[in-house]
């Protein structure tokens, strides 16, 4: 009864303080369920994305027809699992007009059934849907391309595998197109049951065989695990959409990483404000606590009156937080993403497990970090009324007993949040390492202005008084605010690391058209063909020549390998190797030993040099001044080593080799090249392009990788975005957090300004003195943390992350900067109460 | 003629160049044992170019007739094919190899390709013709499949299921020697 009402008065006596402490929880709540929900929400982007990528939740595939006895298990493994499958078929066919002259082309033919394909769409040229009845029964769907090639259109007739197909509609973009795969011409859809009907998939013949599968997300993981068996010493394989081979998956994947780590990030930053908001509740509390205990209360009835309020607080503010939350989900991400690459299609909405998670943290933390002081309770003694410092009694087991409890409850929270056992541990140590680190480094930084104090300047003097006074808030704020300023600093940094890797070069110079076999004698005509129908601005086409050379020996300092024998029991050093030539070098190359030629060596010279790669140099200790004999084309060539390379592969625009030679010797052997070049932007002029380099160079095959650059720009482009978008949402929370930890020092400095006022300082000096202390604190706080952050950075690029690192001193410096301004702007305006207004009032109220 | 040319000059694509095979492997190297086990000590040039077509083929054979090999092997094709190249002009570029060779004082042994059913009846059979129809208007004697019993068996292919294995190449170099036999004399007489 008694505890009820005074709940229930406190509560109401309080009101205005009490709002403030609600909204600090309500922000760190807030913070929690919109990023989880964003991030679940981008996930989901991030599933479907990788989805329409296979087109299928797992795709079978095989380069030969499935034995009747293996289709029999996979069939029994999907009904098994409760999937759903449809076949396909993928092969390079020979196509062309019914008409007897018409011309004939190589396109890469795909054959489905209904149902494909499960996700992403087929997109038809007009907008036209698709529908599997377009290819029943003779019908066929083909890319434009194919359509100018052989000046055919929607109507007109076309001969595959003998049979005739009529085109019925032309392709925009299809789902399940293999990124970065080798395409040999346009493509071609036409429907299994026609296929079958044809030769084309005989003894002998190059498909490969597909079985897309579409299955309940749960059982999927074990159905891939059983296939994986059943195929062991098959030629079927099987790959869920979690598993993405190429680089778009090693992308998604690290997005992934970084915001599960982000993910854990804000939960602590939020339990942070929490924290530090219960902490100062608590302490404010404490003279009540001696009056109550004055007329009689009993330890334990204050303590369930004071728990109590934090739980109805607590909840209030989370809940208060959870609609928050909801405003910012579905503002912020449409405000951010406004102007973004259309055809982003992330749905943003709070989740309920983002929800209960939220609600939950928000009510725990301030409920561990008010139980501890509030354990002092039992301890404070009726002359706490009368004399103001704090008394120390020694801990009692209950106390540590709580603390314990707290640092387990604490372990416990974390592992969940973080999904796993190992990684919650290593972030709790990483924090608890963190924390102590900020810790000492804030006693060692508080020490170091300590002579400031005999400033003669009474706004200096006095604000590191200030921070130096033992009981002084200097350490607590410095350790929320520096690990607050740690994680916003060490979030953005990764982003900023994450997002360079995602470079992938998607700007509007990269090329997107590529040649193969191009022989040197037709190079300049080739060349010519390409830079009479580019468009204006595009760089000149790279026409790169190569041959191939196989090792054949090795004399050097450390390798020395007499015969071939020898160099093939170094491994892949006897295999075909792919050399070029050239006088200085690429753009992505760096000499990192010895010196790279300038010009083209004599063509008599019995000896040339060449230039290896740096994995070659360690992998085989090859070092410049060694001798190499290579066989080239069947002639042996002996070449001095005179420097190593370093390649960055990441960016191929100028290809990567193992072996380059000085020109002079090698040029004299037959070589041909390989060319990459930007296209015309116009469809019709890349398709005769395409007319004229056959017409010109029937043996050159031209890959068109527009298409495909295409879907792996708007994928990279989602992630970017998503990745941006809850960067910066862990910014924004953090900073109001942030802010909120700052406010609550008020109410310990409120009582000294008033006190200070009646002494006679005036309020130009006091806020004086209080933009130097808190602009001191946010100084150390920032450095600190910032400090921290690169280190974070770094470990995580490196080891979780496993993206190169890059120190980002503008980025370090501005938060600095930033947290000081922000940390002394945010301490002065929350004082500003106690500035304008008379203390009498603040000293009646403490 | 120099002392050290070769007896026989293998001009092809991977499956002479032996991708995926240590050397001893390939089936040039077991033809120069055979011949070696013959007693005929002239070596075997392996002119083989991964990713090769009819087309590179002809700009290299003037740096192989160099070395004046006494028996040209024309083992090329496999990539034209894959790529769907025009069969007119994989007809023109072995034509051109063949009076090269010829005319460099080899004797031209063309080794025939299929082309994959994939490619649709039209290609693979005028793809067949070509070898045959030049083979006749040469007169040049023919390898009619090169891969014959090895193209399609996964117990004679790698993984990727184009590349011979060591026992297929064992095969594809029985396949030649068989087509070599007759012309040893040859090898014999100009060593």
């Amino acid at each position: 009864m008694f505890v009820g009402r005074m709940i229930q008065r406190e509560l109401r006596s309080s009101w205005r303080r009490l709002v403030f402490f609600f909204i600090c929880i309500a922000i760190g709540v807030g913070a929690i369920v919109t990023l989880r929900s964003v991030i679940h929400s981008v996930r989901q982007a991030f599933a479907g994305e990788a989805r329409t990528l296979i087109a299928a939740d797992a795709v079978i595939s095989s380069n030969r027809e499935f034995p009747a006895e293996l289709t029999t298990r996979i069939t029994a493994r999907l009904a098994e699992a409760g999937a759903q499958s449809t076949r396909s078929v993928e092969l390079a066919t020979m196509v062309r007009g019914e008409a007897a002259e018409s011309r004939t082309r190589m396109v890469e033919l795909k054959a489905v059934e209904d149902g494909f394909p499960y996700y992403g769409r087929m997109t038809l040229a007009g907008g036209q849907p698709y529908d599997f009845r377009l290819l029943a029964n003779g019908g066929a769907i083909v890319r434009p391309e194919l359509e100018a090639q052989l000046g055919l259109g929607v109507g007109d007739r076309i001969v595959i595998g003998g049979r005739s197909f009529e085109i019925r509609a032309l392709l925009d973009a299809e789902p399940g197109r293999r990124l970065g795969a080798f395409s040999l011409g346009p493509r071609v859809f036409v429907s299994m049951a026609d296929l079958e009907q044809t030769t084309l998939v005989s003894f002998g013949s190059r498909a490969t065989h597909q079985r897309l599968v579409r299955v309940p997300d749960a059982a999927l993981d074990a159905l891939v695990t059983a296939l994986r068996g059943d195929f062991t010493d098959t030629f079927a394989r099987i790959r869920s959409y979690k598993a993405q081979e190429d680089d778009i998956g090693e992308d998604f994947e690290r997005a992934e990483n970084y915001l599960s780590l982000v993910g854990l990030v804000i939960v602590i930053l939020g339990g942070i404000g929490v924290s530090s908001v219960t902490r100062v509740f608590v302490q404010q509390k404490i003279k009540a606590i001696a009056v109550l205990k004055c007329v009689g209360a009993r330890s334990s009835q204050l303590l369930a009156i004071y728990l109590a309020q934090v739980v109805v607080l607590g909840l209030l503010g989370s809940l208060m937080g959870v609609a928050l939350a909801w405003v910012t989900v579905h503002t912020v991400p449409g405000l951010l993403l406004r102007g973004a690459t259309p055809g982003v299609t992330i749905n943003y909405g709070l989740t309920p497990s983002a929800v209960s998670q939220g609600v939950s943290i928000g009510l725990a933390v301030s409920l561990l970090f008010a139980v501890v002081p509030l354990l002092d309770v039992r301890h404070v003694k009726p002359s706490r009324l009368l004399r103001d410092d704090s008394v120390r009694e020694p801990r009692d087991w209950w106390q540590l007993a709580a603390i314990a409890g707290v640092a387990v409850a604490l372990v416990v929270l974390t592992i969940w949040q973080a999904g796993s056992w190992r990684i919650g541990l290593v972030v709790i140590v990483g924090l608890l390492a963190t924390a102590g680190t900020l810790h000492v480094a804030g006693l060692v930084m508080v020490r170091a202005i300590t002579p400031l104090a005999r400033s003669r300047r009474f706004a200096v003097r006095h604000a590191v008084l200030q921070l130096a006074r033992p009981g002084s808030q200097a350490r607590i704020v410095l350790l929320a605010v520096g690990l607050g300023s740690f994680f916003i600093v060490g979030v953005r940094a990764l982003q900023e690391n994450l997002l360079q890797q995602f470079a992938l070069d998607v700007s509007t110079e990269a090329p997107d058209m590529f040649l193969i076999d191009v022989q040197s004698d037709q190079v300049d005509a080739v060349r010519g063909a390409i830079r009479s129908v580019q468009d204006a601005g595009s760089p000149e086409p790279r026409l790169i020549p190569v041959l191939r050379a196989r090792v054949t020996g090795v004399e050097g300092r450390e390798l020395q390998l007499e015969r071939y024998e020898d160099v093939r029991e170094r491994g892949s050093l006897a295999r075909e190797y792919t050399v070029t030539f050239r006088p200085a070098l690429e753009r992505n190359e760096q000499v990192i030993q010895g010196t790279f030629w300038s010009d083209a060596g004599p063509a008599d010279a019995e000896v040339t040099d060449v230039s290896i790669e740096e994995s070659v140099a360690l992998r085989f200790g090859i070092a410049p001044g060694d001798l190499m004999r290579f066989d080239v084309l069947g002639r042996p060539m002996t070449a001095r080593v005179t420097s190593v390379r370093r390649v960055n592969w990441g960016d191929s625009r100028a290809g990567g080799f193992m072996f380059v030679f000085r020109p002079g010797v090698i040029d004299k052997a037959p070589h041909g090249a390989i060319g990459f070049f930007k296209g015309p932007v116009d469809d019709k002029a890349r398709a005769r392009l395409q007319a004229t380099l056959v017409q010109l160079a029937p043996n050159v095959s031209v890959i068109d990788g527009r298409e495909i650059l295409q879907a792996v720009k708007g994928v990279v482009g989602n992630v970017t975005l998503a990745v941006t978008v809850v960067g910066s949402l862990v910014v924004m929370s953090g900073l109001l957090i942030l802010i909120g930890a700052v406010s609550m020092t008020k109410f310990r400095r409120v009582y000294e300004a008033a006190i200070f006022k009646t002494l006679g300082a005036g309020r130009p000096l006091m806020t004086a003195v209080l933009t130097v202390e808190y602009g001191l604190l946010g100084l150390l706080a920032g450095t600190i943390g910032a400090g921290a952050a690169v280190g974070l950075t770094w470990g995580i690029s490196r080891f979780a992350l496993d993206i190169p690192f890059r120190a980002l001193p503008g980025l370090t410096g501005g938060a600095i900067l930033a947290t000081t301004v922000l940390v002394a702007v945010v301490g002065v305006a929350s004082s500003w109460d106690v500035l304008t207004r008379k203390p009498l009032g603040t000293l009646r109220g403490e | 003629m120099p002392a050290d040319a070769p007896g026989i000059a293998m001009l092809g694509d991977s499956l002479t160049a032996g991708l995926g095979l240590d050397t001893p492997d390939t089936y040039p190297s077991l033809i120069e044992g055979r011949l070696r086990a013959e007693g005929i000590a002239r070596g075997v040039l392996n002119a083989g170019v991964s990713g090769d077509t009819s087309a590179g083929g002809l700009r290299r054979l003037p740096w192989v007739m160099e070395t004046h090999p006494t028996i040209l092997l024309v083992a090329l094709g496999g990539n034209d094919a894959l790529r769907g190249l025009p069969v007119a002009d994989l007809r023109r570029n072995l034509a051109a190899i063949i009076e090269g060779g010829q005319q460099g004082g080899a004797l031209v042994i063309l080794a025939g390709m299929e082309a994959p059913p994939n490619n649709g009846p039209e290609y693979t059979s005028a793809f067949r013709e070509v070898y045959r129809d030049l083979a006749r208007e040469y007169d040049v004697p023919l390898i009619p499949f090169l891969l014959d019993g090895v193209a399609g068996d996964p117990a004679l292919n790698q993984v990727d299921g184009i590349h011979p294995n060591p026992e297929g190449a064992r095969r594809v170099a029985d396949v030649v020697w068989r087509a070599l036999t007759p012309h040893l004399s040859r090898l014999r007489s100009s060593s």
